[in-house]
């Protein structure tokens, strides 16, 4: 049952995206921002932990997963570390997912080309 | 606006190239189709480099004495970069899409003037090149609206002199630049439309025409939804139902290519015009309207809106 409804989460996330890149002017860049927003948005509200138990991967693959692990990271350093913590700590739970993106997209270049 | 008319201009000949997804059926004599985007060249905008040398080899003789073009690049590179080393005088223009009809007024107006015999009108376009300049690069994979039109890839050259062929150049008019307030870099049909409006209605006052006095009205790269725009102002605004009416955009590629609204670039309308419209030998006078979004990447991401322009040149084939 639980990959039914991470397929129904995950899908529901991406047709809300389809929906707004067809009905306004907002490019894909804004409708990422949105995500991550929502995410660390839901997260606030203690919601997002709650959804991927409930639905599993399906609530982890969507970005807005990187807004909840950038609230969840910011959150743990404020708790050890108070107000300078927030900013300590937000930034080293998704270290793995950016580190990667910058490493790989660098070691990608050097072999590949643009396409159309 | 600024109408002229001519006496002894004619367009001789013409060298084309193109790329992969022209290399469809609508276009016909073509005198080389690239393999790739590449073209054996290490960039993009190296191969629009090429493009543009490999025709100004084939037009240029000894009797070429300027060559007037521009392109989609930042500081028009492409035409900048192929035209070095080969002493004959070249003015830059940038137009946007307008680019060709504007050069070829300018070299028609020196050879009417006397100034000059002979000279080159040159264009050429890129698709990874100007998605790169004017939107996002391909490789950041933005989705695209279906409105949006798709860069054609080629360059054309068309020598412009006072030796007659058979298709002569009998008027022009330099459009004036139209703002409709809109702020979408991929809707250029909507941006386009009013300024070719407008500078058709100027020059059939100047020449005091009407649609019905041409065989066909060629317009660049409206693209589907530009083209009907362009029909509803012209029926609106002066109650003009227009019906010998083609869009260079909308034919360039075929339903089943899935370019989205069609064609753009200011290498669609020459490619259309040259490699289509001439080969074909059914229309007599024509009139074409290049039409071109003045679209800065900078203002329109500080929120300002596109403005346009169109120039509109009238052929007639003998």
């Amino acid at each position: 049952m639980t990959i039914f409804y991470s397929f129904l989460f995950c899908g529901f996330i991406c047709v809300l995206g389809q929906i707004i890149l067809d009905n306004t002017k907002c490019t894909p860049g804004h409708v990422t921002s949105l995500f991550v927003v929502l995410g660390a948005f839901l997260s606030m509200l203690g919601l997002y932990d709650k959804i991927i138990e409930y639905v599993g991967v399906g609530a982890n693959i969507p970005i807005t997963s990187f807004g909840n692990t950038l609230f969840n990271g910011a959150y743990i350093g404020f708790k050890s570390g108070g107000f300078l913590g927030l900013f300590d700590n937000m930034l080293c739970s998704v270290s793995l997912g950016i580190t990667s993106a910058v490493i790989f997209s660098f070691l990608f270049s050097l072999f590949t080309k643009v396409k159309d | 606006m600024a109408s002229f008319k001519y006496k002894d201009v004619y367009l001789n000949n013409f060298y084309s190239v193109a790329g992969i997804y022209e290399n469809n059926g609508v276009l016909k004599n073509v005198n080389r189709y690239l393999k790739d985007f590449y073209d054996g060249e290490k960039t993009i905008e190296d191969s629009e480099v090429k493009m543009q040398k490999e025709v100004l080899n084939n037009l240029i003789k000894s009797n070429t004495e300027l060559v007037v073009g521009g392109d989609l690049m930042n500081q028009i590179t492409a035409t900048s970069s192929s035209v070095v080393n080969n002493n004959i005088s070249f003015l830059g223009l940038y137009n946007a899409c307008a680019t060709f009809c504007g050069s070829v007024i300018t070299l028609s107006n020196f050879i009417s003037g006397k100034h000059i015999k002979e000279g080159i009108a040159i264009t050429s376009s890129h698709n990874l090149a100007s998605e790169k300049q004017f939107r996002f690069p391909n490789e950041y994979g933005a989705h695209k609206p279906i409105y949006t039109t798709f860069t054609t890839t080629g360059s054309v050259g068309v020598v412009v002199s006072r030796f007659p062929s058979n298709i002569k150049v009998v008027s022009a008019t330099l459009g004036s630049v139209v703002d409709m307030g809109i702020k979408d870099a991929n809707n250029m049909g909507a941006v386009m439309a009013p300024a070719a409006v407008k500078t058709l209605m100027e020059h059939l006052k100047y020449t005091n025409t009407t649609v019905n006095d041409y065989d066909l009205i060629l317009t660049g790269d409206l693209g589907k939804y530009g083209s009907e725009l362009f029909k509803i102002l012209l029926k609106e605004d002066y109650g003009i139902i227009i019906k010998n009416f083609l869009d260079g955009g909308s034919i360039i590629y075929k339903e089943e290519q899935e370019k989205y609204s069609g064609g753009s670039g200011p290498v669609c309308l020459p490619l259309i015009l040259f490699n289509n419209i001439l080969q074909n030998k059914k229309y007599k006078r024509i009139l074409v309207i290049a039409t071109g979004s003045l679209h800065s990447p900078m203002l329109v991401n500080q929120k300002h809106s596109i403005p346009s322009i169109a120039h509109l040149i009238s052929l007639e084939v003998i």
